[in-house]
């Protein structure tokens, strides 16, 4: 990177533009609920695939960084009584976010093709 | 049975527990997950992990105010005792006795007002250093900051106070400070810590709600567009190779004239403890003559007629010393670690290299404008969706000199090669700030250009300053240590061989230390101390005599004692003229070995009896150190220093016959010592008379007894 202030490579360092792996997760559970991708959604999602429980917390801490990072939005929908009259929050996954989930798919498929296939699997 | 409603106290603790608040959408999921069947400690595991994350993302996205806050909480008891200082001095304490039964309240504000100036400092430079992120507070968030930094520090003070006083009473009672402002800096004991403890609560609340937002997030980090009309403003008409040549030139004639500025200027204070106060005002007047001479030495060359720059210059001068001088304030501090040979001389000067090589990269990029269109940087922005585009570096050569400078630079470190060290360092530097800077083209008018510089330079002025106080006090703590150390146990004894620190203050000529041993008398018989001497005995009042017949060390810091190659010579130190040939100060130790040891208890004074024939200009102080060479940890005790009288210095007068003294010292009753077998004598020159051994020999001692 460069830049005129080295002071800025900090910040520049901590913007790092690569996934996570749970934040990859997030990102591939909020595209395929589309429409439907709010907390309770994305947790059960997780929670099926992934086996073991989630946080809805965490998934919302993870969920307003990508946000900060510009790869989801997100907007309140109407209140709802059985949810105590709490409105739910939806996420929707932006241009930037497709982007990056793709380049990452990308990046490691190619790393996947570098490794020779697993013995285990012949046994 | 299905239930409706969670526990309420951990939807209560959902609600009031987390820094920020509870968002809807979360206390809703979880309500609507409850109602959906999930159980009751589910709800709870869940209300926990919120408030956890919830805190770890606060702290998160407050590490650098919390690491900040740390890191200036550091400097608070060097501050409070600065502050003690000036608060017990006398013209205050003249002004409370004008005010009389009043006096509380103008004290406290005084108090009030000195510690809010150490916050608020503190939280302008915060402030300061996100703005150079491109960050900024909002002016509410400022505002509210400063004020609520002063009114919560007297009531944290104050409970920090009593709960200490509660609790380590007991341990506080004997604790005292370093006696230095960068060991109370450094110092991490208890007491230091407890007084931290308020400054720290203190800058770290009200900048808590502050959250710095980026200003830069609007812009794109590379363009690729054409420099526009202004960026071209510097642009001039002598060719790439002329202008680097004479930008080279104005470079070297600044660092060149700094430098001699100051070695010529930049001196350690004369005191043996000096204030910080007085060190700060000294290291700011040094960075400012560093960065004037600096700046000076320029404008000579860039205004000769010779010069090329005098009718067209690329950039204004201005502009230029701006940015030079934010290279040029870190001379002093390089120049005052190198006079103590030490290590911390060639990363100074890496940092300024660093600096001004930056610097000078963002001033001079569009003056080179027409040789650097050949950059380009890596298009980040046009890479299309699904495309494999990976950017390749190209190869980099001066990579290489990077590598090979740092390389050459350590080896220059290990065999203590300091200034070619920090050659190496500072061309390692300044090669990969030239190379590595970027400087957006739509900063590149003029006064976009003057408020960087500006910038640059008030943020790099305040750590040269500290940079310079710790070279001083650096200094100063070396030039004591070197004159209190113990004495080693006898003159004649073989230097020892860890000793490698005295051939490296070897001079361009003359020796590197030397012993200078007196001449034997004729029919002179020194008996060594028996058990049955007078002043063993008890009921004495006969002083005992010890005739001097040890030898006097000439040796420079930073070695402790003559080194292995020390010339030896029989003569007294009236007779003969010892200087320092590089400009480091002499250090001048008698050194008497008694032969057997005398208890501390039976001796109540040390009368010294001196010849003194100098004349050099500066004053001269004497110094005794008793030390018990039997035990193993061979125990020192130090009896303080008397001034030698200053009478018959006449540099004018004829050699004359030399002055004889005598100089007491009492020796304490307690001590940490019993007893002592050797006496060094250590001869304290002012930094006027430090590069000249005094001409001042030792004729005797005289032991009164108790």
């Amino acid at each position: 990177l460069k830049i005129n202030y080295f002071f800025a490579i900090v910040e520049l360092m901590t913007d790092r533009s690569y996934l996570g792996e749970f934040e990859l997760m997030l990102l591939l559970a909020v595209i395929h609920l589309g429409e439907e991708a709010y907390g309770v959604p994305i947790s059960r999602e997780l929670e099926a695939h992934r086996g073991r429980s989630v946080s809805v917390g965490s998934v919302y801490a993870a969920l307003e960084r990508l946000e900060a990072k510009g790869m989801v939005a997100s907007s309140l929908g109407d209140p709802t009584p059985e949810r105590g009259g709490k409105a739910k929050r939806y996420f929707r996954i932006t241009k930037a976010g497709l982007r990056q989930v793709h380049e990452t798919r990308r990046v490691l498929s190619k790393l996947w093709k570098t490794l020779p296939e697993p013995k285990w699997e012949r046994i | 049975m299905k239930r409706d409603h969670p526990p309420s106290l951990a939807t209560w603790m959902l609600e009031h527990s987390t820094p920020f608040g509870v968002d809807e959408a979360l206390s809703g999921d979880l309500l609507e997950e409850f109602r959906a069947g999930r159980s009751i400690g589910w709800y709870w595991r869940q209300v926990v992990a919120a408030c956890v994350v919830s805190w770890l993302g606060a702290l998160r996205a407050r590490m650098h105010l919390l690491v900040f806050a740390l890191l200036w909480s550091m400097l608070a008891p060097a501050w409070k005792v600065l502050c003690d200082r000036i608060q017990d001095s006398q013209s205050l304490n003249h002004a409370w006795e004008i005010v009389g039964g009043l006096w509380v309240l103008p004290a406290f504000a005084v108090w009030a007002v000195l510690h809010s100036t150490f916050l608020w400092a503190g939280m302008l430079v915060y402030i300061l250093c996100h703005a150079c992120l491109g960050k900024a507070f909002r002016g509410k968030h400022v505002r509210r900051a400063f004020l609520v930094a002063p009114l919560i520090f007297s009531p944290i003070y104050g409970v920090t106070f009593v709960l200490a006083n509660l609790y380590w009473y007991s341990v506080f009672a004997n604790a005292t400070l370093a006696p230095t402002p960068l060991g109370q800096i450094g110092d991490l004991r208890l007491l230091a810590d407890v007084m931290r403890i308020p400054y720290f609560i203190a800058l770290l609340c009200p900048l808590w709600a502050a959250i710095p937002r980026s200003t830069r997030n609007s812009q794109p980090l590379f363009i690729q567009s054409a420099p526009t009309e202004s960026s071209l403003s510097f642009a001039s008409t002598l060719d790439p190779f002329t202008l680097r040549r004479f930008f080279g030139l104005m470079v070297g004639a600044g660092l060149i004239n700094a430098m001699l500025i100051a070695f010529l200027l930049c001196r350690l204070p004369g005191s043996h403890a000096p204030d910080f106060a007085s060190l700060l005002i000294r290291a700011i007047g040094y960075v400012a003559v560093g960065a004037l001479a600096g700046v000076g030495g320029t404008w000579l060359y860039w205004k000769s007629p010779s010069s090329p720059f005098r009718e067209h210059p690329p950039l204004p001068f201005t502009l230029f010393a701006l940015v030079s001088a934010a290279g040029w304030v870190w001379v002093p501090s390089m120049v005052i670690f190198s006079e103590q040979i030490s290590a911390a001389t060639a990363f100074i000067a890496m940092i300024g290299a660093f600096v001004l090589a930056s610097g000078m990269r963002s001033a001079t990029y569009f003056v080179f404008a027409p040789a650097n269109r050949s950059l380009s940087f890596p298009e980040q922005g046009g890479a299309e969706l699904f495309t494999e585009s990976l950017h390749r570096s190209p190869t980099e050569l001066h990579a290489y000199g990077i590598a090979i400078g740092l390389y050459t630079a350590g080896a220059a470190l290990f065999t203590r090669s300091n200034y070619a060290a920090a050659a190496f360092l500072a061309f390692s530097a300044y090669l990969f700030a030239w190379k590595q800077t970027f400087v957006p083209i739509h900063d590149s008018d003029n006064k976009t250009q003057y408020k960087r510089a500006a910038i640059r330079l008030a943020l790099v002025v305040l750590p040269a300053i500290l940079v310079t106080v710790w070279a001083l006090l650096d200094g100063v703590a070396h030039r004591n240590h070197e004159e209190i150390s113990p004495a080693p146990a006898a003159s004649n004894e073989q230097p020892h061989p860890d000793t490698k620190f005295a051939s490296s203050a070897i001079g361009s000529d003359g020796y590197e230390s030397i012993i200078l041993l007196p001449r034997p008398e004729k029919k002179q018989i020194v008996a060594p101390l028996t058990a049955h001497t007078s002043l063993l005995a008890p009921a004495t009042s006969r002083p005992l005599v010890i005739r001097f017949n040890g030898a006097y060390w000439y040796f420079q810091s930073p070695g402790k004692r003559p080194g292995p190659e020390a010339h030896r010579a029989h003569d007294n130190p009236l007779a003969v003229n010892i200087e320092s040939s590089n400009f480091i100060p002499l250090i001048t130790e008698a050194h008497q070995s008694l032969g057997s040891a005398i208890p501390l208890a039976r001796c109540r004074e040390i009368q010294v009896v001196i010849e003194n024939r100098d004349r050099s200009p500066g004053a001269v102080a004497l110094a005794v150190l008793l030390t018990d060479s039997v035990s193993p940890a061979k125990p020192a005790l130090y009896l303080g220093q008397q001034p030698v009288s200053q009478a018959g210095k006449d540099r004018l007068a004829p050699r004359s016959a030399p002055v004889s003294e005598v100089l007491s010292f009492s020796i304490p009753d307690h001590a940490k010592i019993r007893r002592f077998d050797e006496i060094t004598v250590m001869l304290l020159p002012d930094v006027e008379h430090s590069f000249v051994g005094p001409k001042i020999a030792i004729q005797q001692f005289n032991l009164l007894p108790r």
